[in-house]
């Protein structure tokens, strides 16, 4: 079991998939331990594996083999709808391509995880939010009538709706601008920092992974790195 | 809170016009369903009630025994209005004059369908309207100059005396046969016991005749089964005549047709909820990914079919309730006295048929869809169409039993099923083969056609399918169109132009010549002159006949006519008479019968059986000799025994004739009816007029299901089109990109839909063709013929229906400009 202050832990993590001749092993023997409100940067080039980590350790999937822990809880051994719990309780997303519900207005997008945890106060607390990113008069814009930006800035209000106590961004500012990317991650670290969640992002990013904490390099499905020496940087 | 979720993201996808599709198709189905139904249902309602005013009553029980209290009270009880009726033969004297004559006597309430017509004088066309009251007699019109009575007079019946009344000008359960009979009178039921007629052993037909709700006379008619003996049966309604047999086969269309259009809307139905589906993956796994469970997935998503479904259920069950009411109004219009009837029926059926098409072909893509895991969200949405094999098993049970539900038979929709599916999989096999060999041809081709060509390749599985579905579609209007055209031309045919209209009956043998004078004076075109004598079959290879059928002989003795039989002798077989077995000897083959087939049938008569008749207490013997297929249809004189001239010409015999006379001509008849007092003139005019309205009725409806058929057709091919626009999108986009111009992109477009459509109609020619050949000779009883014309028909149809919808939907594609594409297909 993982110790209070511990919020992700990860031991001898590997996924394989199918392929037409046999298996592929994508990840290979990840052990990792993320503390609460510490700041991680996956990072690594395309095909790396940090995306698939990335979806392991936010319990979308589950690993071939190994452990993994999510505030306590042994993701490995729940099934997808007892992971969806701990996610809507636990858990806020930030997408590389923003993945809003196109038939879904801002306000209704941000309050979207709220609703589903059964949060009767979702609608203030997502104007709230919309505010904060500096939304609050495009709230009954859809997602088409949002520039890339703003759409971003939309998922990153939704993502802090539940008041997560881990944030799981993948490539937050790869679809953009560096002027707009750039605000992006300034906000992101922001919220972040105001409601001291813990953030694992996954990038390629170099810039954007200096601001975090700890880094851990990735190459082939194995971290390259001593995942225990941390750059530490300030947000 | 999923509540909310599910209503916000249907609204939306109701603005958004996606969900409609599926709307549409289950409200075509609903609709169609209830429509058919119920409008079938009124005409067959029309029809029975049309029939009643014929019988005089809803149901007829017929006795010869007297009446029985009990089954009145119980008729009384379950409120159905009952009356009595009893007929036998009797001798009327008037002064010196005397006549045989049948004498019916009613009750009070008589009749309970239709009208009675009574006139106070000796002519049908004059006098003041009268009723049946006690003490009074009504006679046919010959009578008046055979016993040479008038009104006021008093006959003599048994040991009564009863005042003439009047003349009788219709009565609604008269006979319809043209031959006739004796002289009928009509009297009141009160005065018959006065007369003394009815003694032990008389030969007296009783019937009883109820009215009531459909509902009440059912129910009626099973508890009356323990009162009956063997002396009552039900009377049966005519089956062999040409509306008996006309309605049955527009029955069977009706629900023929009926499905295969609710088929053709399922399947949109499917199409489109997997377009839904594959276009909402990527929602689920985002809501998964936010913490949504799969059961959280399911009601968000199944509230939304299940909101579609009771939008158009109510939809469709108003839509058809609207049209069945018109239908009633028009069956109204051509059917006097038309009551229209309230059936739950209709709506049950049509609910059932939406959810079966709603669960069976539409719930499946969104239960798969809500299986959609989380981890898609990092994934690219497939836009490939998949195949899935536990949705084709939902869908062909689904049309299994909606074929079973229509049809009400277990081996027909069996077979139905089995012929459907062995087709379907022919075509998805000859599709499959010729998108396959579409690529050595393709490498010779112009750009565009290659192209085509290989969209259409590449695309197998839904090409297969939309194949599938195109072909039916085509298929079915083919099919309708040749059936509404082949039904009507054959309903028509049995009223050929210039049938006869009048027939005249009980022409005396001295008459025959002034008769002919009068028709050639008045260039009228009489038909032949058929001598009919009235004779009882006795026995059968000297095997005594029962009367009536009766529990304790039943087995051993066979069961006669149970009424006088007109016998004629001709020398040559008369049209639309086929001779089945044996030969047709007229005067070469004396001492012989011809029997009409099914009433050898009923009487098991083989060839050579020895008949004896009784004829005026004479007995003659004849040797059946042939058995003969009467076309009662025909509306000429028919006979069920036609004897050899030998037998019948020493009986002093009346003759039967009939001719054409169009309605304008009324005068000529009252000329004839003058200058033959004896001969009674029939008039079929309004026979044949109701079998017209009937037509126009039924033509109506028929117009109807091709409309049906042709909307849940073309919205398969929206549906099916539309499940391809945002890959067609992305294909554009990539195209445009590489520099490809308008015009390329729009021959391929085009190119790609007519050699689908030239396919589908080729196929649905094929399948139309093989389907008639069943059709006609096990179900209409037509000959079968070659169709020439669908084989340019159904490839022309099929390439411009699907090259114009086809083009309908994607020409927008084609002029967006390329750049605004490329950001449409990279914003997803």
């Amino acid at each position: 079991m993982t110790s209070p202050e511990i919020h992700i832990q990860a031991k001898n993590l590997a996924k394989s998939v199918k392929v037409t001749d046999g298996s592929l092993t994508i990840l290979h023997d990840i052990s990792l331990t993320i503390n609460q409100a510490e700041t991680v940067a996956i990072v690594g080039a395309s095909g790396s594996g940090k995306s698939t980590l990335l979806s392991l350790l936010a319990g979308l999937d589950i690993p071939t083999s190994g452990e993994m822990y999510l505030a306590g809880q042994p993701l490995h051994q729940l099934s997808e709808d007892e992971r969806a719990q701990i996610r809507a309780a636990q858990v806020g997303f930030v997408f590389q391509s923003f993945l809003l519900l196109p038939s879904l207005t801002a306000l209704e997008n941000v309050t979207l995880p709220a609703e589903l945890a059964g949060d009767r106060q979702a609608r203030a607390r997502g104007l709230e939010l919309l505010q904060k990113v500096g939304l609050a008069e495009r709230a009954d814009f859809y997602p088409s009538q949002l520039s890339g930006g703003e759409q971003q800035r939309v998922a990153i209000a939704r993502a802090f709706i539940t008041s997560p106590a881990i944030l799981f961004a993948d490539e937050p500012s790869a679809n953009l601008d560096t002027a707009t990317g750039r605000k992006i991650e300034d906000l992101l670290f922001e919220l972040n920092t105001q409601q001291g969640t813990t953030l694992v992002l996954v990038t390629h990013n170099a810039e954007l992974a200096d601001r975090c904490q700890r880094q851990l390099r990735m190459q082939a499905g194995r971290f390259i790195s001593n995942t225990e020496q941390v750059v530490a940087h300030v947000g | 809170m999923w509540a909310k979720i599910a209503w916000r993201l249907f609204w939306q996808e109701l603005r958004r016009g996606e969900l409609w599709v599926i709307a549409f198709a289950l409200f075509l189905a609903v609709g169609s369903v209830v429509s058919l139904s119920g409008i079938t249902q009124s005409v067959k309602s029309a029809l029975a009630q049309r029939s009643a005013q014929f019988t005089a009553a809803d149901r007829v029980l017929r006795s010869s025994q007297p009446f029985d209290q009990r089954i009145m009270q119980l008729a009384q009880q379950h409120n159905v209005a009952s009356a009595q009726q009893i007929q036998f033969n009797s001798m009327l004297f008037a002064g010196e004059a005397m006549q045989l004559v049948t004498v019916k006597a009613v009750s009070e309430q008589y009749p309970l369908r239709g009208t009675l017509e009574l006139r106070r004088s000796a002519d049908i066309s004059k006098g003041a309207a009268g009723s049946l009251v006690a003490g009074e007699v009504w006679l046919e019109p010959r009578l008046f100059s055979l016993l040479q009575v008038e009104p006021g007079s008093v006959i003599e019946m048994g040991v009564s005396r009863l005042k003439v009344a009047g003349v009788i000008v219709s009565e609604p359960d008269a006979p319809l046969s043209v031959f006739g009979g004796s002289p009928r009178v009509l009297m009141s039921l009160d005065d018959v016991a006065a007369t003394g007629i009815i003694q032990p052993g008389s030969r007296i037909s009783y019937r009883y005749l109820f009215a009531g709700s459909q509902a009440a006379l059912t129910q009626f008619e099973q508890q009356s089964g323990p009162l009956l003996t063997v002396h009552q049966r039900w009377q049966e309604m005519d089956e062999e005549s040409a509306l008996g047999s006309a309605l049955d086969r527009a029955e069977r269309f009706l629900l023929l047709a009926g499905l295969l259009g609710i088929v053709l809307a399922a399947c949109a139905a499917a199409v489109a909820a997997s377009r839904y589906s594959q276009r909402h993956t990527q929602a689920v796994a985002i809501i998964k990914a936010l913490g949504a469970t799969t059961l959280q997935a399911r009601l968000i998503y199944g509230s939304h079919l299940l909101l579609v479904l009771l939008f158009s259920l109510l939809l469709g069950l108003a839509a058809g309730m609207a049209t069945i009411w018109l239908g009633q109004l028009g069956i109204g219009y051509y059917i006097a006295d038309y009551q229209s009837e309230f059936s739950w029926r209709p709506l049950w059926l049509g609910s059932l048929t939406c959810i079966i098409c709603a669960l069976l072909f539409a719930a499946r893509p969104l239960w798969r869809l809500t299986q959609t895991a989380a981890i898609d969200v990092l994934k690219q949405p497939a836009s490939q169409w998949r195949f899935d094999v536990f949705q084709i098993a939902l869908g062909a049970v689904a049309i299994w039993g909606l074929m079973w539900l229509f049809s009400g038979e277990l081996v027909l929709s069996i077979g139905l099923f089995l012929l459907c599916g062995v087709f379907a999989l022919l075509l998805l096999a000859m599709a499959a083969l010729l998108v396959r060999l579409a690529k050595p041809v393709a490498a010779g081709q112009s750009s565009a056609r290659k192209l085509a060509l290989a969209n259409l390749r590449r695309r197998l599985w839904p090409n297969s399918f939309q194949l599938i579905t195109f072909s039916l579609a085509i298929f079915l209007t083919l099919l309708l169109y040749f059936l509404r055209a082949g039904l009507i031309e054959q309903w028509q045919r049995q009223i050929p132009e210039g049938a006869p209209n009048q027939f005249l009956v009980n022409i005396a043998e001295h008459e025959l010549v002034s008769l002919q004078q009068f028709a050639e004076q008045h260039q009228l075109t009489l038909t032949d002159f058929y001598p009919m004598v009235r004779g009882r079959l006795v026995s059968i290879n000297d095997e005594q006949l029962q009367e009536e059928p009766s529990k304790e002989q039943q087995s051993e003795q066979r069961v006669g006519v149970g009424r006088e039989l007109n016998l004629t002798w001709l020398d040559r077989l008369p049209p639309n008479n086929q001779i089945e077995s044996g030969t047709w000897n007229g005067s070469a083959r004396p001492g012989t019968v011809s029997v009409e087939s099914q009433l050898a049938e009923r009487l098991q008569l083989n060839m050579g059986d020895k008949l004896l008749f009784s004829i005026g207490g004479q007995e003659v013997s004849a040797v059946v000799s042939s058995i003969r297929k009467v076309d009662w249809n025909s509306l000429q004189p028919n006979f069920y025994m036609i004897l050899s001239p030998e037998l019948l010409s020493t009986f002093p015999a009346t003759y039967i004739s009939a001719f054409y006379a169009p309605a304008e001509q009324s005068e000529l008849l009252n000329q004839l009816a003058r200058q033959f007092p004896t001969i009674t003139v029939l008039t079929v005019d309004a026979i044949i007029k109701q079998i017209n309205d009937i037509i126009d009725q039924v033509t109506i409806a028929l117009s109807f299901i091709l409309l049906i058929i042709s909307l849940a057709a073309a919205l398969v091919l929206v549906a099916q089109v539309q499940a391809t626009l945002e890959q067609r999108e992305q294909e554009l986009a990539i195209l445009r990109t590489l520099g490809a111009r308008y015009s390329f992109l729009r021959n391929a477009l085009l190119l790609e839909f007519a050699f689908l459509g030239a396919m589908a109609g080729l196929f649905a020619t094929v399948l139309a063709e093989l389907l008639l050949l069943v059709l006609q000779q096990r179900v209409f009883n037509m000959p079968f013929e070659f169709h020439y014309a669908f084989w340019w028909l159904g490839p022309v149809l099929g390439v411009f229906c699907v090259t114009a919808l086809g083009w309908w939907q994607l020409k927008r594609l084609l002029r967006i400009p390329g750049a605004q594409l490329i950001r449409r297909v990279l914003q997803g």
